[in-house]
């Protein structure tokens, strides 16, 4: 088909655009179908909907409009389809698949995915469970996103530090390489605890932390090694999924 | 684009991108900077080897792992795999810090001219034994002793025992549990025949009802009162009762608390015992099988029980210990009503006139209302001290003890340790010596002329210290000790530097009857040595060499193990071996292939006990445990117009002792102990404010504290703890013991309060 005319080019915006549209929908529902999860998160969702409609959208666009219609079309046409398809689409869609990934890993079903993560999870949910994540889970200290709560590094204003463990994690998890049980490496920051427990009354008293203030805001000293174990021990982890 | 390329005196495009994306990798790495840092978080305190140990402190005994760089401790942590499952208390991870504190005993020293002045090991050593032989031999073996403590290894109380009770033949050999557990052994002994709990910690998580009296659990053994509140938080239903005169941290978490005045546990637990029986809480088949009853020397039954029970209604009880009747009455109810209840107590108990009865009390409670014998149900007594159980209580290292649960009074018992340690019949006297307060009474009075005391510090714990320091300086004092000075090693003719905690290895017994392994990760500083090496030394030059022939930890711990098999303490099973690889083990354990006892006096499954009862009190020659019918006594040292107050004495959580240990730690340098807590009615009477230095009278001394206004105390009774050298509340306290297991009563005196007139 040849573009002659005005008509012929508004015909072809409109097919695209009616074709970005049903792809979207698809992909989206695809995406949500994927996770099996029908619990959105408010936000979640439609971020993935819209990170995953550019993505998809972007290539076709791109395809269509370099190898199809191109001499169709305008050059100045052609040369904004291509800043959409190029830039646009893609730096929605990257920014998108960001904050889903950001956001959305921030939820403990994001961590539980990893079926070495089960009895972590089982005994955060358990409530005669007397480890520190299942306390504050029950007595719903944290509100939501219970993991990330104290493990805050992972997040989009995390530490780079974090997303370099994610990787790790990752990694050694899909190549079966990592070592069971899994213990957690080097210092854990107590800034975690202290940002919602120092200065509180309760916290203020005590004598002890009184006197190890320096240590604990150095990390010389952790919180949990007098307050812990924070989850099951190596010997109390059940539910695990066996290597 | 198609222009003749001009070169620019900037970057080209090309070279911009180039030097733009670089710099934005680096940035995005720089923060990994660091070799290992690039992969993984790393540590911050970095750990060459990491040591399976214990915690150089009270009788909780946390298992840990310590951390070792260049001959160094660097670091610990809880051990995940012990029975504290990784957690530590403050005193715990200062751990770290302790080996390094200032005032390190670095050399021995000699009085000379009045002054302490250094000298070689030899010098100092032969001045010893000279003196000692010396004493020996013109006035007897009786004119010399040794003081101990519940915190030298196994290795070394066994060792010190045996030279002094089967070499030097003096029983003039006691310690500073005699001072903290005396007590709960004479309760335990008297109700079972055999020393130590019944149960182990590991009762704590079956437990509906925690029946916590005379015990400030939560800042004296926090990792125990961690593990209570962890059931609770599984189980909310849980109940805590505390019974302690003071509101204590630990009250303040229980259900239901009882401020009874000091002294009057007697009398709440006959009223308890009272309830018991009129609501139908007696448990028929341990009374009619397995009780029997007893008042002093007098056997007696379930019914002259029940009478004497009915002289402490609950209304009597409630005014002798200045509480509620009601309170009386539902504690009783949710004692006997549990479906396990454990009791928890130590010195509030142990350090009372009525010591002895109040244990046993406690004790009878558990065996009437059947709590006993199965998970979450025992009567536990509480050790202060890491080795007061494995080291002095079970070595029988006291001097009216020997090894095993026998007795210096007891001519079948010296018969048999002369026996096991070969020595000549006869050798081991048949008179008990002197007790700890005792012991420098007579070192004042010059009875006794050479005394070697081995880490621990009485010139600051006894009590009524003023007495016995002036006789401290008329003996001759050899004071072995990590630390110098101290309140003892002032007094000191001979100062023997000790090695701490891993700078030397041996066993210790914490407060379940689990021994397990201190291991020796680094060197001790300057030239001080292990205990066991002194006492090997000291044994050699004073011809007893082929006496203490195992010099070394281990050969020491395979003698008395094996000595143990002729016991009811029987811990053959426990090899050095399985010690090294095991987070210790629970005694009796009589073969190596035995896993140890949770649970003792139950058939089936205390390898000492037979028969196919519920119940084997072995320890008794009927087999049946004593339930004691004890009468409260009113209290010694009365209260006047002139000493109108009750004075109560104790410790917090972030201090060890008399300091010695603690006091250099850095981290603890900002916690104050020396302060009198006042209830805020008293201040007023007596015109004190809040910070007001204060005068504490009693008929024995004084001393002077910082007034520290609190509701934590009733009005009528003020608090000191007894961790400050600087202000010695020992001058104050009364040198009155429990007339059977002669352990001082440091809770209980009157004094008067008055503001220090500038």
């Amino acid at each position: 088909m040849v573009m002659r005319n005005i008509r012929h080019i508004r015909r072809a915006w409109m097919r695209l655009g009616l074709t970005w549209t049903w792809m979207s929908l698809f992909g989206s529902n695809l995406a949500f179908a994927a996770e099996g999860n029908t619990n959105i998160v408010p936000g979640i969702g439609l971020l993935r909907g819209i990170g995953i409609a550019s993505a998809l959208g972007g290539i076709i666009v791109l395809i269509l409009v370099h190898f199809v219609y191109r001499k169709r079309l305008s050059r100045g046409t052609y040369h904004w389809l291509l800043l959409l398809g190029l830039f646009v689409l893609p730096i929605t869609a990257t920014l998108s698949s960001m904050a889903t990934v950001m956001e959305g890993t921030k939820r403990v079903e994001a961590c539980a995915s990893c079926h070495v993560m089960d009895p972590f999870v089982n005994d955060l949910k358990n409530p005669a469970s007397p480890t520190l994540a299942a306390r504050h889970y029950k007595n719903k200290w944290i509100a939501k996103d219970q993991c990330y709560g104290c493990h805050i590094s992972y997040g989009a204003t995390g530490t780079i530090a974090g997303k370099r463990d994610g990787f790790r994690h990752w990694l050694y998890y899909v190549t079966g390489t990592y070592s069971d049980p899994i213990k957690f490496v080097g210092s854990y920051s107590n800034s975690n605890c202290l940002y919602c427990h120092e200065g509180t009354r309760i916290w203020e008293r005590i004598k002890s932390h009184n006197a190890l203030r320096a240590d604990l805001e150095q990390d010389l000293v952790a919180c949990i090694r007098c307050h812990g174990p924070p989850h099951p021990l190596p010997q109390e982890r059940t539910g695990s999924a066996m290597k | 684009m198609a222009d003749k390329d001009e070169k620019s005196e900037g970057l080209t495009r090309r070279d911009a991108l180039r030097v733009l994306g670089v710099s934005a990798g680096i940035a995005m790495i720089a923060p990994l900077s660091g070799c290992g840092g690039v992969w993984e978080r790393q540590p911050v305190i970095p750990v060459d080897a990491w040591h399976k140990g214990v915690c150089r402190f009270c009788g909780t005994g946390c298992g840990m792992m310590i951390g070792v760089t260049d001959n160094k401790v660097v670091d610990v942590k809880g051990d995940e795999y012990a029975h504290n499952r990784g957690r530590l208390c403050i005193k715990g991870l200062m751990n770290r810090e302790i080996l390094y504190g200032e005032g390190r005993a670095l050399y021995p020293m000699i009085r000379k001219n009045g002054k302490l002045e250094r000298a070689t090991w030899d010098e100092a050593m032969d001045l010893v034994a000279t003196r000692f032989r010396e004493a020996i031999d013109e006035y007897g073996p009786d004119s010399v002793a040794f003081y101990g403590s519940g915190q030298l290894y196994t290795q070394e109380s066994y060792t010190a025992n045996k030279l002094f009770k089967a070499g030097i033949g003096t029983n003039n050999m006691d310690g500073n549990p005699r001072l903290c557990m005396a007590s709960a052994v004479t309760g335990y002994t008297s109700s079972f025949g055999k020393d130590e709990p019944a149960g182990c910690y590991e009762d704590m998580d079956y437990s509906d009802c925690f029946f916590i009296t005379g015990s400030n659990t939560l800042e004296c053994h926090p990792i125990l009162w961690e593990r209570m509140l962890d059931r609770k938080r599984s189980h909310p239903e849980t109940r805590i009762i505390v019974v302690d005169p003071r509101r204590t941290f630990t009250a303040m978490h229980a259900d239901l608390h009882l401020p009874i005045y000091p002294g009057t546990d007697v009398a709440l637990y006959n009223s308890m015992m009272n309830e018991f029986i009129e609501n139908g809480f007696i448990d028929r088949d341990m009374v009619e099988n397995y009780l029997s009853f007893q008042e002093g020397k007098q056997k007696r039954t379930f019914e002259d029980l029940k009478k004497h029970v009915a002289q402490y209604p609950a209304e009597r009880a409630a005014k002798i210990c200045g509480i509620s009747p009601r309170d009386i009455q539902e504690a009783a109810f949710t004692f006997a009503s549990s479906k396990a209840t454990l009791s928890i107590w130590t010195m509030g108990l142990n350090q009372q006139v009525q010591g002895t009865a109040s244990n046993r009390g406690v004790v009878a409670m558990h065996l009437l209302t059947g709590h006993f014998g199965r998970p979450g149900a025992t009567p536990f007594s509480l050790t202060g001290q890491p080795n007061a159980c494995g080291g002095v209580r079970d070595t029988g290292s006291l001097s009216h003890a020997l090894p095993g649960g026998r007795l210096v009074a007891n001519a079948t018992h010296r018969e048999e340790m002369e026996d096991l340690w070969k020595v000549p019949r006869g050798r081991i006297g048949p008179k008990p010596g002197y007790h700890a307060v005792a012991l420098f009474e007579a070192i004042a009075k010059g009875d006794v002329k050479c005394c070697l005391v081995m880490c621990t510090n009485p010139g600051q714990t006894l009590p009524n210290s003023n007495l016995y320091r002036k006789g401290m300086e008329k003996g001759f004092m050899v004071v072995a000790d990590s630390f110098h000075p101290t309140e003892t090693t002032i007094f000191a003719d001979v100062v023997l530097p000790a090695a701490m905690w891993v700078e030397k290895e041996g066993v210790k017994g914490n407060a379940e009857r689990r021994y397990h392994l201190y291991p020796k990760v680094v060197d001790p500083p300057g030239e001080a040595r292990s205990d066991l090496d002194i006492l090997v030394d000291f044994a050699e030059r004073i011809g007893h060499g082929d006496l203490i022939t195992a010099k070394t930890p281990k050969d020491v711990w395979d003698e008395w193990r094996h000595i143990s098999a002729h016991s009811k303490y029987n811990f053959e099973g426990i090899t050095y071996e399985r010690l090294q690889k095991e987070r210790g083990i629970l005694w009796p354990c009589p073969t190596e292939d035995h896993p140890g006892t949770k649970r003792r006096y139950i058939p089936g499954e205390d390898p000492m006990a037979h028969g196919g009862g519920r119940f084997d009190f072995y320890g008794k020659p009927d087999g049946r445990a004593t339930v004691w019918l004890d009468s409260h006594e009113e209290p010694v040292d009365p209260y006047t117009d002139e000493f109108p107050l009750i004075f109560n004495t104790g410790r917090i959580l972030e201090h060890w002792h008399t300091m010695t240990i603690t006091g250099p730690v850095p981290e603890l340098q900002s916690i104050h102990p020396d302060y009198l807590e006042i209830h805020p009615h008293d201040a007023h009477h007596f015109n004190i404010r809040e910070g007001d230095q204060v005068i504490v009278r009693s008929r024995r001394g004084e001393v002077e504290l910082r007034a520290k206004l609190s509701l934590v105390v009733r009005p009528g009774m003020v608090f000191a703890t007894m961790h400050s050298a600087k202000h010695l509340v020992n001058q104050v306290t009364h040198d009155v013991y429990d007339p059977f297991s002669k352990q001082p009563a440091y809770k209980r005196c009157a004094v008067s309060v008055r503001k220090k007139t500038v």
